[in-house]
């Protein structure tokens, strides 16, 4: 038994500790998030260049392989800022598809790609039926003689606006099961429109006769649900760690402006009533970041860690929503003006809330799992 | 990170070890009381003998110093002693012994070698039970509002007061107790600790009539007390830690008693509800319902959490690593949770959690039990309210300086 991280986490977390607090400060983001061009032209290339791109990726593919507690350290990071994405989208959740599911031919040709930087691949699962299931896919992919034709609409879709490529779930016409292709995003008849609001790095992406070629047919056609399912589970508890980072942040802003902060005479933080909010974001950070390492450990063990992914991400995306809140509760006014920063993440624990299953859907999932419903 | 405990053979071979020792010395007689206060002393002597078996091995305060009567096991043992004793229903020790779980690591700690001598060994090696006497009528929360004085005479303490939720069944050789040294002294400055002979002339012992006791599972504290001091002369050499120096002992105690090293004995009475929500009888099973099935989902992460805690608490300790609020922040965890979960039982299963009836009572009337005592275990080792205190202070949430946490081995 350890809990501590050790050297290589370590320096990792050193170098993205140092990436946030200078490339990726508070009016960096606050920056981006009025321009988000800037990302991909400033940021991204950086990160590449750090190595973090290729984090999840095998050395045969051109990565470094590191475990997924090494790339969680890294996201908690990044968590922090909170660094939007695409990290998360192309170099671990699709890279991890690609793994589970694509030919060797397809593997080389894009993992080294997406290790580099170079590519960004994003997943387009979810459609207005929302879950991040295959259960809910409608798009089809009709069959023609150099390959298919897309039609339908995927929607919260995250960081597609950023994707060079997409992996779209999807349907064929006349098959059984679910089928993944490989869909450059400049492909005509795939229109990327990012959704606008509340919401953060999403969007709603239509295919209207969309062409792709048969070798972009990632793996067997009909074979993908469970592969999807085996990939989710393997890279949702890094997302669990970006969101400890993000708890972490928001509590860490709360106490210091707790201790600074005077009203009737005396910091605020002398109150119990600010100091039970101050208390409850500690629990959320804590629940959230000791489920998430406990299952990240599973993984890298290779237990069956099902049981424990489900928790984490449960607990999580729970936790980062209802720090945030306690954060609102402790900053009151200053906490909505958007050049403070603590909207970044209210906004984000909000889209991210969903991402990879909502808290009830792991909760569903448990409920087989712990054996209280069949199948 | 590594939360796995049996990563090498040693480890491995230590379980088997346990395990075979348990299945020889837990003799075939010793039976479960589900609540703590029907233990007869006959139970309660076969636990002290199990205890002092264990305690020969250096198995029943397994992280304190061999020299002393402990074990001095790595973190992994010791979670795999207490691992093997849940197994056969039991905890470290097999009796309510909160000298040996928190007036030791203090003594270690602010004891001269002189008191680590005498006090430690016995303790350790399970032929003594102490008792910690803390709680007066008028100082609860206020700890250092107490009113049981020890007045120096001579070579002796008189003792003269009131404790009150003290200790359990069956008796104690010895009471850790604070008292007031300097009646006029300034607050935090006039207390001390002491540790008491029960055989001393004018103590009495008198059982409260409580809901519950408030203790865990395996080792539950049974029936509470009132202790009376009448005079008491205590030989002045039992004093712990210097005179008016209390406040300062009283951190570590504190820190353990707050749940600074974690508590290891697992709540297996929430798998066996959740086993129980599974039954199948005449076709029906509590969790054919959804929303029992959704409860029965945020009973488990709770229950996942606060291991988790403990554990992290535990590591913590037992390395030495740097420590914080997280004692108290697990003992609110502990107590918050447990009256959380025990509201969801209700809701899940209905009034059967309620009764100890041999028909109606589910798991023997475990669940009965767990209802009365998660109100209970409110209290013990501070409320609530205190927890948040101390994790407000340790924080510096106030803007003020961030408060130590107390001080182990």
């Amino acid at each position: 038994m350890d809990l501590s991280l050790n050297d290589t986490q370590q320096l990792i977390q050193d170098s993205a500790r140092d990436f946030v607090r200078g490339s990726c400060s508070r009016e960096a983001l606050l920056e981006i998030d009025r321009k988000p061009q800037l990302f991909m032209q400033g940021i991204w290339p950086q990160m590449a260049e750090l190595g973090w791109t290729g984090m999840a990726i095998p050395e045969t593919y051109g990565g470094t392989g590191n475990c997924a507690t090494d790339v969680a350290v890294l996201f908690e990071e990044l968590g922090a800022g909170p660094v939007p994405g695409p990290l998360f989208s192309s170099a671990v959740l699709c890279a991890r598809i690609l793994l589970d599911s694509a030919t060797e031919e397809a593997k080389r040709a894009w993992l080294p790609l997406i290790a580099s930087g170079e590519r960004v691949f994003a997943l387009a699962l979810t459609e207005a039926q929302y879950g991040w299931s295959s259960q809910g896919v409608k798009l089809a992919a009709r069959g023609e003689r150099e390959g298919f034709v897309l039609n339908g609409t995927k929607v919260f879709v995250h960081d597609a606006e950023r994707a060079t490529d997409l992996i779209v779930v999807g349907r064929i016409e006349g098959g059984e099961g679910i089928s993944l292709f490989r869909v450059d995003a400049k492909t005509p008849g795939v229109t990327v429109r990012p959704l606008a609001g509340f919401i953060a790095g999403m969007s709603e992406v239509v295919f209207d006769n969309a062409h792709v070629r048969g070798a972009d047919l990632i793996g067997q056609g009909g074979a993908a649900a469970d592969e999807i399912e085996r990939a989710l589970i393997a890279v949702t508890p890094v997302l669990c760690a970006y969101k400890v980072g993000g708890c972490r942040a928001v509590f860490d802003l709360s106490l210091n402006y707790a201790r600074e902060r005077t009203q009737f005479g005396q910091v605020i933080g002398r109150f119990q009533r600010v100091q039970d909010h101050l208390i409850h974001m500690v629990n959320f950070l804590d629940s959230a970041r000791w489920t998430t390492y406990e299952a990240l450990w599973k993984l890298d063990s290779g237990m069956d860690a099902a049981s424990s992914v489900h928790v984490a991400k449960s607990v999580s995306s729970e936790s980062y929503m209802r720090a945030c809140d306690y954060a609102h509760e402790v900053h009151a006014g200053i906490g909505v003006m958007r050049e403070y920063g603590l909207t970044l993440h209210t906004r984000m624990s909000r889209s991210l809330y969903h991402c990879l299953g909502a808290p009830k859907t792991h909760r569903q999932r448990l409920e087989k799992v712990l054996g209280l419903v069949n199948g | 990170m590594n939360f796995g405990i049996e990563d090498s053979a040693e480890q491995g071979a230590f379980r088997d070890e346990v395990r075979a020792f348990l299945a020889t010395a837990v003799p075939d007689n010793l039976e479960h009381a589900i609540d703590p206060v029907d233990m007869s002393y006959e139970q309660y002597q076969i636990r002290r003998a199990l205890g002092r078996k264990l305690g020969a091995k250096g198995w029943l305060y397994p992280s304190m110093p061999v020299e002393y009567g402990g074990g001095d096991l790595s973190a992994e043992k010791v979670v795999i002693l207490h691992d093997e004793l849940s197994r056969v229903g039991l905890a470290l020790p097999p009796y309510y012994d909160s000298g040996g779980k928190m007036a030791a690591p203090t003594i270690l700690v602010w004891g001269t070698d002189e008191h680590k001598k005498r006090f430690l060994p016995p303790i350790c090696r399970g032929e003594v039970r102490t008792w910690q006497l803390l709680s007066e009528p008028s100082a609860g929360s206020d700890l250092a509002g107490v009113k049981t004085t020890a007045v120096r005479d001579g070579d002796v303490y008189r003792v003269n007061g009131q404790k009150i939720f003290v200790g359990s069944s069956h008796g104690a050789d010895y009471s850790w107790t604070i008292v007031v040294t300097d009646p006029k002294g300034e607050r935090h400055k006039n207390l001390s600790w002491l540790m008491i002979p029960m055989n001393l002339p004018g103590i009495t012992v008198q059982p409260m009539d409580l809901l519950a006791t408030g203790g865990e599972a395996g080792s539950g504290s049974g029936v509470k007390n009132a202790v009376f001091f009448d005079d008491v002369r205590v030989p002045a050499d039992h004093l712990v830690g210097g005179e008016n120096n209390g406040w300062k002992v009283a951190t570590t105690h504190l820190e353990v008693e707050h749940g600074g090293t974690g508590r290891l004995a697992d709540r297996r009475v929430i798998y066996d509800f959740i086993e129980m929500c599974r039954d199948r009888r005449d076709g029906y099973a509590i969790c054919d319902d959804a929303g029992a099935r959704a409860e029965i989902v945020d009973l488990y992460i709770e229950a996942e959490i606060t291991r988790l805690f403990a554990l992290r608490n535990h590591w913590l300790a037992h390395t030495g690593q740097p420590r914080s609020y997280e004692g108290a922040q697990y003992s609110l965890r502990r107590k918050l949770s447990g009256l959380d979960m025990a509201e969801k039982m209700l809701r899940i299963a209905g009034p059967c959690v309620l009764t100890k009836d041999e028909k109606w009572g589910p798991l023997k009337g475990a669940i009965e039990y767990f209802q009365r005592d998660a109100i209970t275990a409110l209290h013990p080792g501070a409320t609530t309210d205190i927890q948040k205190v101390v994790i407000s202070r340790r924080l510096g949430i106030g803007g003020r300086e961030k408060e130590k946490a107390g001080t182990l081995r």
